[in-house]
């Protein structure tokens, strides 16, 4: 029996013409991180107010710990929560925030105490008990927001963009230590994000939503190897969508752009029907001469990008638009712009979307 | 280099003057009870006077009653409409403007019509007539007055309400475990002081100084002692006018003592 159960939740906001959550159903495992990934307005904190309880379902039931919880006040949920705009109480010190919800529930000041500095340990911030919250850095309030929802010993985490309001370089160090601290303390954990790298590389799944729907879960490997649909394809990392017609499903012979191709995958396809193939830039290569079963399509360079590690190369082929990338080497040429090129790819990195 | 600013200078001069002319006028006047010489025998004279300082003693404590019952009234209601009426703030922000528009005679005319004969809804009896005893008007006092501070109390702590996050304060406090009444009073409440403290000290300015409802309702008000004076003597009311003056800058003072005090302590626990 899974840890945390949302089976079929639905939300309609009144007077909104859709639904904001729709047909929502995920099971997390004890100890999991995962995350929930989507656009602006897909949903992910109507999901995690939900969860949270303080939206109510409009359909559908959420299950923690073998009970039922929708009918539950949040705060007899015990379920921690973690918020983009860090929510720190100003009247307070940093001690008094991280023990505010044990005094609230009734433990002895020496309890309190102890368990404050456990958590002052845990996010290394020893020093800063008897700072008020406007005198912390952005990074620091919300290590002190965690450590007052992980004080309370909740069954559950929740955040809520816990990183997007923290520049790039903090962003990435705290995240990191929000995923070393569920580890240490094994906590079920759902972490809301509109930002692919985030949920890729920290959750033990992500689930990809678009309009209030799930669109793909999964480990952070399949969904970024294995999207589903274009949508999911296209929202984590960069992707090349090629238009392309069926000649043989058997052998999985297409034409894009005029040119023969393969690809793998053609299961159900009949011959004359146009699909959609996707290949990721980094498996994309610009080499005079490939394997014999590699794919090989002619095109002319159009546009070169310097982004540091990586060139990121613009290919037109026929009415197609590929980007590629290479690693940066001083050694090598790139070519120039205008110079027609082949571009080679594996016959299996390119995918046909649903 | 900063040049000076002799228009900003100007017009700061004219509101200075403005501003301080008549207090000053008021002030010298006040201090010429004796003839030719500058004395503060109008104001021996004022403060000496028992009815001065029963009167006082009575406005200042109607003034604490009000401050209590209006928060008791206010900070709920606006935080309830803050957190889930949100819709309604105009109509309530309209309501809590109507004792601007509705003088306080009509107010308290309408109090004594309705209060000054038992209360009888349906053949039950609700309660007493409350203009009889000194304790009820009293409390019918009060609660003219907590109408007439309205304006101010709602204001301050619908701005107060604005400047924090209410609703995400609101839900991390849920999630930790607390219900409404810890919330309103360990994090609601404490966020507020400042704005309380403003609604608190307009309140009391209004309420010491008010004429019609105490002269009306008959209680030994400070409002109609002073307005008493003003009718038979000519140096003591001034006086009062600098006092009350006075007393009113002490506490403002207080006020930005006792705020910044805080903001004080919390920068020095570096
Ligand atoms: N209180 C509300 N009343 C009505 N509609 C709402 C309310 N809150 C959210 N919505 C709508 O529900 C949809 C989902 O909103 P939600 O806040 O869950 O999105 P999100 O995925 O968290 O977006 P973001 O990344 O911008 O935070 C949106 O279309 C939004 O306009
Ligand atoms: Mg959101």
């Amino acid at each position: 029996m899974p840890f945390l159960q949302l089976a079929n939740v639905r939300k309609l906001y009144p007077n909104a013409a859709a639904a904001a959550v729709e047909n929502f159903s995920l099971d997390v495992e004890a100890g999991e991180f995962v995350s929930l990934l989507g656009p602006s307005g897909c949903g992910k904190t109507t999901t995690l107010r939900m969860i949270a309880g303080f939206e109510s379902l409009t359909a559908g039931q959420i299950v923690m710990d073998g009970k039922a919880i929708e009918e539950m006040r949040p705060n007899q949920r015990n379920i921690g929560m973690v918020f983009q705009s860090y929510a720190l109480f100003p009247n307070m010190t940093v001690a008094d925030n991280i023990g505010f919800g044990l005094s609230v529930g009734g433990s002895t000041k020496a309890a309190i105490q102890e368990r404050v500095r456990e958590m002052l340990a845990l996010i290394k911030l020893e020093e800063l008990g008897a700072r008020y919250p406007y005198q912390l850095s952005g990074g620091q309030q919300q290590r002190v927001a965690l450590a007052r929802a992980l004080a309370i010993r909740p069954k559950l985490l929740l955040l809520d963009e816990p990183l997007s309001a923290l520049d790039a370089k903090i962003r990435v160090t705290l995240r990191t230590d929000i995923r070393a601290i569920q580890r240490k303390l094994g906590i079920t954990t759902l972490y809301v994000t509109h930002d692919q790298e985030e949920a890729l590389s920290l959750s033990d799944r992500v689930v990809v939503m678009n309009h209030g729907l799930i669109e793909q879960v999964g480990d952070p490997f399949e969904i970024y190897n294995f999207p589903r649909t274009a949508y999911v394809a296209q929202f984590v990392g960069t992707l090349n969508l090629l238009d392309a017609v069926v000649v043989e499903p058997t052998t999985g012979s297409v034409q894009i752009q005029e040119q023969p191709a393969h690809t793998t995958s053609l299961q159900d396809c009949s011959p004359g029907e146009r699909i959609r193939l996707a290949v990721r830039p980094e498996l994309l290569a610009l080499k005079s001469t490939g394997q014999a079963d590699e794919n090989r399509l002619a095109g002319v360079v159009e546009n070169i990008a310097f982004l540091g590690a990586v060139v990121r190369i613009q290919v037109r082929v026929g009415e197609a638009l590929l980007a590629l990338d290479e690693f940066n080497n001083p050694q090598l040429a790139v070519p120039a712009v205008g110079s027609p090129v082949f571009v080679y790819f594996a016959r299996s990195s390119c995918l046909k979307l649903l | 280099m900063r040049r000076i600013n002799w228009f900003a200078w100007l017009w700061f001069t004219l509101g200075a003057l403005y501003f301080v002319l008549p207090l000053w006028g008021t002030l010298i006047f006040s201090l010429q009870k004796r003839r030719g010489v500058l004395s503060l025998d109008a104001y021996s004279a004022a403060l000496g006077d028992p009815r001065f300082v029963e009167t006082f003693v009575f406005s200042n404590f109607m003034a604490i009653c009000t401050i209590l019952a209006s928060l008791l009234l206010i900070v709920p209601t606006a935080y309830w409409v803050h957190m889930h009426l949100p819709r309604w703030r105009p109509v309530v922000e309209f309501v809590s403007l109507l004792p601007f528009v509705i003088p306080a005679i009509v107010l308290v005319f309408g109090f004594i019509k309705l209060y000054s004969k038992p209360i009888v809804l349906l053949g039950i009896p609700l309660f007493p007539s409350l203009t009889t005893s000194n304790l009820s008007t009293n409390l019918l006092l009060i609660a003219g007055y907590t109408v007439l501070s309205l304006p101010y109390m709602y204001r301050a702590v619908d701005n107060g309400l604005r400047a924090m996050d209410v609703a995400t304060l609101t839900e991390a406090a849920q999630s930790l475990g607390a219900g409404w009444w810890t919330i309103l009073w360990r994090v609601i409440l404490p966020n507020l002081r400042t704005a309380l403290l403003s609604g608190a000290l307009l309140t009391f300015a209004i309420v010491v100084g008010e004429l019609t409802i105490a002269t009306f309702l008959a209680r030994p008000a400070f409002g109609p002692y002073l307005a008493l004076l003003g009718n038979h003597r000519a140096y003591e009311p001034a006086a009062l006018a600098i006092v009350s003056f006075l007393l009113t800058w002490v506490a403002m003072g207080l006020i930005d003592r006792v705020t910044r005090g805080t903001r004080d302590v919390v920068a020095g626990s570096h």
